[in-house]
C-alpha cells in the first residue's frame, strides 16, 4: 500500500465536506493519485483537553491506517503538528509516521512538479497564518510563496499576522467569551487590510473567524489553500 | 471562582483589552527590536545560564551560602510559605515600619497582609505596587502590577489617601506616590526587596529596578532583607550578565533598567539577610516535565505576548502569577487544585514559548498540566469524561466516525449555531458549502496606519554608539565639567555602548549620596566602553567583587499607562563626562 494518502480530518468533514474534492483536484494536477483516508482523527481534541487515554486510542487507530503510505498529506496544519510532534510520544507506533506527514499546502509548495501548475485567480485575499503552521511546522513562508504563484491574486499580509485567532480547539468552547474577543481582534486586522476574503491552511481557524464575522453581521469569505488552488486551476482552464 | 467566571466579569465590566492592547502590542514589538540588536546567542546564553543553575542547584546553594557568609550576609533557606513569613516576622521583631519593594515571591507567600495583621506598618514602595495596594485587587502583571489601572482610576485612589492631585497627569500622579514613599523612607526601621539573581561565586544579589526605591531599600542603614525564590541563584557574574542582557528588553522594552544593583557587603551598622523560599520549587525540580520552568526570570514576556492575557487581563487568573507563566506555575505551587483550570486558559498558540528569552516550552507544559488536572480529577466533569469516552469509541472506528461527522454536520446545519446556556456567543454557522468567490472581488484598499519607523541605524563606532544610547536614556553628555552645588561627581569603572549605561563600583556606587544629589556627573574614559552588557564581566570579577551599580539614565517609572516619568527617587539629571584617563 505504498503511495500518497490524503487524510481528511474529522472537522473538515463536518464543516466543509467539499474541501476534499478540491484538494484531490490539486494533487491530481500535480500527477498524484492519492488515496483518501477519512473517518478518523489525530486525537488532538482529547489530547489538548487533557484526556490522553482517549486521545491515544483514536491516534493509534489513525496511525494503524496510515502505516503503509510513503507520504501522508493532511488537510490541516494543526492535525499535522499533532501527528508530527505529539502523537509519537503518546502512541509509540506513530513514530515512523512523524517523518512522513505533510500539511497539504506545504506539500504542494515543495512538490517537484509544482512548476506544471498554471494558477490564475483574480481577486484580493488576506492571509491568515495558523499558529500551528507557523510555530510547530515553520511553514509560513513556504505557504505564502505558494500563494504568490497565483497570477492575478492580490495576497495581503495582516499587520498582526502572528497573533492567534482565538480558536484553539476546545478552548473556543470552554472559554467562548475570550475566544470570540480574540476573533474580533483578528477580524479588525482583516478589515484594516481591506479584505473580504481570507485564506489559510487551517479550516478550523477559518470556521471560527467566519462564524464570528457572520454573527456580527460582517460577511467574510473563507478559503482554505486547497479551495483557493482548486479555483486558481479552474481560472486557467486546467 | 474560575478563570471563566472572572474573565467573563472582567470582559463585561472593564474590557481589559482596551487598556492592554495599545500598550502590549508596541511592547512586544519593542522587545523584538531590542532582541534583534543583541547578538543571536543572547537568548541561548541566558537559557544556558539558567539551565546550568537549575542543574547544579544544591552545590550552588552551598557555595552561595559560604559566599554570603564571608560578606557577613545571613543566608536562610525555608521550606514553606508559612516558614518564610514567620522568619521575616522574626527578623522584623524590632521594626515597626517597613519599606517593601516589589517581589513576586512576597506576593506568592502573602507577606504584606501577614505582617500587617501582626501590627507592622508595611509600605509598598514601588509605584505600581503602591497603587494596587490601595485598590486591593492585587497586581495584574508581574512587572507592571498596575497595568489595569488607568490614570483616572489612579487619581481616584490617590485622592482617597488625601494626596494633592488636582488632575490625572501621570507625572503628577507618579510624584504624589513618590512623595509618600520618600517620606516613609525617611522614617522606617527596615527594608525588604526581592532579587533577580544571587551570584553563587561572589555572593552578590542582583536586583533591577527603575524608580530608585530599591536603591533606598538596599541602603537602609539598619536592616535589609532580601526575599527570593530558591531557583534564583546563578553560578557567576557571567551568568548574571547573560540574564540581564535579555531581562529588561523583554520585561519593559528597555535596554537595561535605570538601576541594576550588584549588592555586596552590608553597610557599616547594617544587617543583611537573604531568604531563599522553596515553597514547592524542589518538587518542580524533581519532575523533569516541569524542571525547566525554574529557568524563569520573571520578565513577563509571555504575558505581554499572550492573546488570552491581553483580552482577559491579569486579574482573571486570580493568582499572583498570571499569563502563561502563571497558568503553568500556579497549579504547580498550589497543588490543591485551586488553579487547575488555568492551564486551560490558553489557545495553545505557542507565542509564549516563542518569545520566552530563556527557552521554557510553556505551551507544552500547559498540555502536561491539563493531563495532570484530568488525572487528579481537578478538571473534567463526569459529563465531559463520558463524552470523551464516547468520542474515543466512535473515532477509533472509521464507519462510526463517518456516521458521527455526518450527524455533526446535520446538527450544525439544523441549529445554525451552537447555543450554550449563559454564553453570549455571537458565532453563527459558517457556510458549509465553502467559498463562492464574491469575497475575492469585493475588497477595498488597505488602511493600515503606518507603523513606527524605528529604523535608526546603530553606529558602528563604540563611542558613537554609546553617545546615541546614553542620549536615548536621557543622559546628558558633557564636553567639559562646570562644578555646580549639589553635584555628585563619580568615576565610572566602565560603560556599555549598546545600552548607554555606566558601571559604578565601590564608593562610587554608594546609593544614598547618589540619590541625594541634584545632579550626578559621571566621568568615563572612552577606552573603558565595552560593546555589550556581557562584556562587563572582567569589571565585576577578580579584585572587583565589591558593591556595584549599573546606571542607565535617571530613575523613572512607567507604572501609569506606560507613560515614562523620569526622576522618581534621585536626581532627574545624570550627566556623563567623557574624559581620557591620564596614563603614564
Amino acid at each position: 500500500m505504498a503511495g500518497v494518502a490524503l487524510f481528511v480530518p474529522c472537522y473538515v468533514e463536518v464543516l466543509r465536506p467539499s474541501e476534499r474534492e478540491r484538494a484531490l483536484r490539486v494533487l491530481r494536477a500535480l500527477g498524484e493519485a492519492p488515496e483518501v483516508v477519512d473517518g478518523g482523527c489525530c486525537g488532538q481534541p482529547a489530547f489538548n483537553s487533557g484526556f490522553r487515554d482517549e486521545a491515544s486510542v483514536v491516534g493509534r487507530s489513525l496511525a494503524r491506517r496510515l502505516r503503509g503510505f510513503d507520504r501522508v498529506v493532511i488537510l490541516s496544519g494543526s492535525c499535522t503538528a499533532m501527528v508530527q510532534h505529539y502523537l509519537p510520544d503518546l502512541v509509540p507506533r506513530a513514530r515512523p509516521l512523524a517523518a512522513r506527514v505533510s500539511e497539504f499546502a506545504a506539500y504542494v509548495a515543495s512538490h517537484p512538479r509544482l512548476e506544471q501548475l498554471r494558477l490564475r485567480l483574480e481577486g484580493v485575499v488576506a492571509y491568515h497564518d495558523s499558529c500551528h503552521l507557523r510555530r510547530e511546522l515553520a511553514g509560513t513562508e513556504l505557504v505564502v510563496a505558494l500563494l504568490h504563484r497565483i497570477q492575478g491574486l492580490d495576497l495581503r499580509r495582516l499587520r498582526f499576522e502572528d497573533e492567534c485567532c482565538g480558536f484553539g480547539g476546545t478552548f473556543s468552547v470552554k472559554l467562548p467569551e475570550v475566544s470570540v474577543r480574540m476573533a474580533e481582534e483578528k477580524l479588525a486586522d482583516v478589515r484594516s487590510a481591506g479584505a473580504r476574503a481570507l485564506v489559510s491552511t487551517d479550516l478550523s481557524c477559518l470556521a471560527h473567524l467566519e462564524a464570528t464575522a457572520r454573527g456580527l453581521g460582517e460577511p467574510l469569505e473563507t478559503w482554505t489553500v486547497a479551495d483557493l488552488l482548486a479555483a486558481a486551476l479552474e481560472g486557467t482552464g486546467a | 471562582m474560575s478563570f471563566r467566571a472572572r474573565s467573563r466579569r472582567l470582559l463585561r465590566e472593564e474590557e481589559p483589552e482596551r487598556v492592554l492592547l495599545p500598550i502590549l502590542r508596541p511592547l512586544v514589538a519593542d522587545a523584538a527590536r531590542l532582541m534583534g540588536e543583541r547578538p543571536a546567542d543572547a537568548r541561548s546564553r541566558a537559557a544556558s545560564a539558567r539551565a546550568a543553575a537549575i542543574r547544579a542547584l544544591e552545590p550552588l546553594h552551598q557555595q552561595l551560602r559560604a559566599s554570603l557568609e564571608r560578606r557577613g550576609i545571613r543566608y536562610h533557606r525555608v521550606e514553606t510559605a508559612a516558614e518564610a513569613r514567620a522568619l521575616v516576622h522574626h527578623l522584623l521583631r524590632r521594626s515597626r515600619r517597613v519599606a517593601k519593594s516589589k517581589s513576586m515571591v512576597c506576593e506568592e507567600i502573602g507577606l504584606t497582609p501577614y505582617l500587617r495583621e501582626r501590627g507592622i506598618d508595611v509600605m509598598e514602595t514601588d509605584i505600581g505596587e503602591y497603587l494596587v495596594d490601595l485598590e486591593g485587587r492585587g497586581p495584574s502583571h508581574i512587572t507592571a502590577p498596575a497595568l489595569h489601572l488607568n490614570r483616572a482610576r489612579i487619581r481616584e485612589l490617590l485622592l482617597r489617601t488625601g494626596a494633592d492631585v488636582p488632575d490625572d497627569d501621570p507625572l503628577r500622579l507618579s510624584q504624589a506616590v513618590r512623595e509618600a514613599v520618600a517620606a516613609f523612607f525617611e522614617d522606617c526601621d527596615a527594608a525588604i526587596t526581592g532579587a533577580n539573581a544571587v551570584v553563587a561565586s561572589s555572593g552578590r544579589a542582583v536586583i533591577v529596578e527603575n524608580e530608585g526605591n530599591v536603591a533606598l531599600g538596599v541602603s537602609h542603614p539598619r536592616l535589609h532583607i532580601v526575599v527570593t525564590g530558591l531557583e534564583k541563584v546563578v553560578a557567576d557574574e557571567e551568568g548574571a550578565l547573560a540574564v540581564l542582557e535579555v531581562l529588561a528588553p523583554n520585561a519593559t522594552g528597555q535596554q537595561l533598567t535605570a538601576f541594576t544593583h550588584f549588592v555586596a557587603d552590608p553597610l557599616p551598622g547594617q544587617e543583611r539577610h537573604v531568604i531563599f523560599v522553596d515553597n514547592g520549587r524542589s518538587r518542580i525540580l524533581r519532575d523533569e516535565r516541569y524542571r525547566d520552568l525554574l529557568r524563569c526570570i520573571r520578565c513577563g514576556a509571555c504575558m505581554n505576548a499572550c492573546p488570552v492575557y491581553r483580552v482577559a487581563g491579569g486579574l482573571a487568573y486570580g493568582s499572583p502569577y498570571m499569563g502563561p507563566i502563571g497558568a503553568v506555575l500556579s497549579p504547580l505551587l498550589w497543588r490543591d487544585g485551586r488553579y487547575a483550570d488555568l492551564p486551560f486558559a490558553s489557545s495553545l498558540c505557542g507565542r509564549c514559548t516563542e518569545v520566552c528569552p530563556v527557552g521554557i516550552p510553556l505551551h507544552r507544559m500547559l498540555l502536561e498540566l491539563r493531563a495532570d488536572a484530568v488525572r487528579a480529577r481537578h478538571a473534567g466533569s463526569a459529563g465531559e469524561r463520558a463524552a470523551w469516552r464516547l468520542w474515543a469509541a466512535a473515532f477509533a472506528r472509521p464507519p462510526v466516525a463517518r456516521a458521527a461527522t455526518a450527524t455533526g454536520r446535520f446538527l450544525l446545519a439544523a441549529l445554525g449555531r451552537v447555543r450554550r446556556p449563559g454564553a453570549a456567543d455571537p458565532r453563527t454557522l459558517p457556510d458549509l458549502r465553502g467559498p463562492r468567490g464574491e469575497g475575492l472581488r469585493s475588497a477595498r484598499p488597505p488602511h493600515h496606519e503606518p507603523g513606527p519607523s524605528d529604523a535608526r541605524r546603530l553606529p558602528d563606532d563604540l563611542l558613537d554608539r554609546f553617545r546615541q544610547r546614553a542620549g536615548e536614556a536621557a543622559v546628558h553628555l558633557l564636553d567639559s565639567y562646570e562644578p555646580a552645588p549639589g553635584d555628585r561627581l563619580v568615576p565610572a569603572a566602565a560603560g556599555i555602548a549598546l545600552t548607554g549605561s555606566v558601571l559604578l563600583a565601590g564608593e562610587a556606587a554608594a546609593r544614598r549620596p547618589l540619590l541625594a544629589a541634584e545632579r550626578v556627573v559621571i566621568e568615563l574614559d572612552p577606552a573603558r566602553i565595552v560593546p555589550l552588557p556581557r562584556d562587563l564581566e572582567p569589571f565585576l570579577t577578580g579584585e572587583a567583587r565589591n558593591d556595584a551599580l549599573i546606571l542607565t539614565g535617571p530613575s523613572r517609572t512607567a507604572d501609569i499607562e506606560k507613560q515614562i516619568v523620569r526622576g522618581i527617587h534621585g536626581p532627574a539629571e545624570i550627566a556623563i563626562l567623557l574624559k581620557r584617563e591620564e596614563r603614564p
